[in-house]
């Protein structure tokens, strides 16, 4: 092999980085030099081959979840410049950091977040306003995922496009949640319907596995 | 360095979707990501060559651009500035994967490898020209790529896949016009030895 200094010649008259006398020059050298056209001939072969095979634009998997992805977590920090915004105040960072470090906080986070959600998205809230749907992924490429707030009904409504037809005697039952108690202290949460009754308790078990206590037959 | 694709009469161009994206429109950006999301992912993938990874990078690379987007001036193309922050996240990544220990960055010793590197090249059962088909071929060089060191594969894609110029590759990098020929030089070496049974010729 020889010393990189001399093969730069090849590879710069390869890559279109040589001036018109430079060519004209290393042409002729390849002209008397057949090793030198040989190794010329494969690189250039070697390159079209590479050029061939690795696509400059490839097909992104789950497209329309990489986009959502990303929305979810530009409104993500939007949330976080906004409440940063507004907590300010420096004396409240030093105890927020201690109860982050508590065990159960994760727990009772994930589980604040899912009622938050439920909470906004429950019709009968009636400080929810408009529900805001941020983004929707749907794994099936032939289901479209469309979603509007319907103002009489004070409801987000979810339409699922291209599903298959749910078989008639299929059972379709739900929970009709009105109310929900989360208990941070022991990370659990608690649903309730509209009798007051606990439809669902949301907790974890002994190595942290999601635990969900139900009184209400589900099908 | 790469500029940004051709656009269909009507459709909005990229600097208006950026100047809408750099106002909180997210669906503005999300017209430039659906864009670019391709060319974007290519390039990660064929750096690191792992499908995830390279999903997270290309996403993490459109979450940095529209963090830094208010600070865009448009002096270049949407594209070219998008490619640069997804590649300088990829490399990054590819660091930190270098200091936790694969100690395959060591462009020195992926050099002498070279030198000697018949080890590499495969051994073929008949004549490739003949034998082996296109779809072959093309496993055959990802397979190759994606044994070269992060450095080599670099210049590799900087060059063939997005067609850079040599002092553009040295800028992205960033390293010396010097650095960037004989990374090339080494890295299609490599490349030659692995492949050695499909482009050989004879005298």
């Amino acid at each position: 092999m020889k010393p990189p200094s001399e093969d730069h010649d090849l590879i710069r008259w390869l890559d279109g980085e040589m001036t018109d006398s430079e060519i004209a020059a290393f042409e002729a050298r390849l002209k008397a030099d057949p090793l030198l056209s040989k190794e010329a001939g494969e690189l250039r072969a070697l390159s079209s081959g590479i050029r061939e095979h690795l696509p400059a634009e490839m097909q992104v998997p789950h497209s329309d979840f990489f986009n959502s992805q990303i929305q979810v977590r530009i409104a993500q920090m939007d949330l976080d410049k906004s409440h940063q915004k507004e907590s300010g105040n420096q004396s409240l960072a030093v105890p927020l950091l201690t109860w982050l470090r508590h065990p159960w906080f994760a727990t009772a986070a994930a589980v604040a977040l899912a009622i938050l959600g439920f909470v906004l998205m429950r019709p009968e809230t009636p400080s929810s306003g408009h529900s805001l749907i941020l983004s929707s992924y749907t794994p099936g490429l032939g289901v479209e995922a469309r979603t509007y707030h319907h103002i009489e009904a004070d409801a987000t409504v979810l339409i699922l496009d291209g599903l298959e037809d749910v078989p008639a005697d299929h059972k379709i039952s739900g929970l009709s949640v009105h109310s929900s108690d989360n208990q941070s202290q022991v990370a659990t949460t608690t649903l309730f319907d509209a009798t007051g009754s606990p439809l669902l308790v949301i907790s974890r078990d002994a190595v942290g596995h999601p635990l969900f206590l139900t009184n209400t037959p589900r099908g | 360095m790469p500029s940004s694709a051709a656009t269909d009469p009507g459709e909005v161009s990229d600097i208006d979707l950026v100047k809408r994206s750099q106002a909180g429109d997210t669906r503005a950006f999300d017209t430039l990501v659906t864009k670019y999301r391709g060319r974007i992912y290519a390039m990660t993938y064929h750096l690191i060559q792992n499908e995830t990874e390279a999903w997270d990078l290309a996403q993490e690379a459109f979450i940095k651009a529209w963090r830094a987007l208010p600070n865009f001036k448009q002096d270049a193309a949407f594209y070219t500035w998008i490619y640069r922050i997804a590649h300088n996240v990829t490399y990054d990544w590819l660091r930190k994967k270098k200091i936790q220990g694969d100690g395959e960055f060591d462009d020195e010793r992926t050099e002498h490898r070279v030198a000697a590197g018949a080890e590499a090249t495969p051994k073929g059962d008949a004549a490739p020209d003949t034998a082996m088909r296109n779809a072959e071929l093309g496993q055959r060089i990802q397979e190759a790529v994606a044994k070269l060191s992060p450095e080599h594969r670099q210049v590799i894609v900087l060059r063939e896949v997005e067609g850079l110029a040599y002092e553009e590759i040295s800028a992205l990098i960033p390293c010396s016009l010097g650095t960037v020929m004989s990374r090339l030089f080494y890295a299609r070496k490599k490349l030659q030895e692995q492949l050695k049974d499909v482009y050989e010729t004879t005298l």
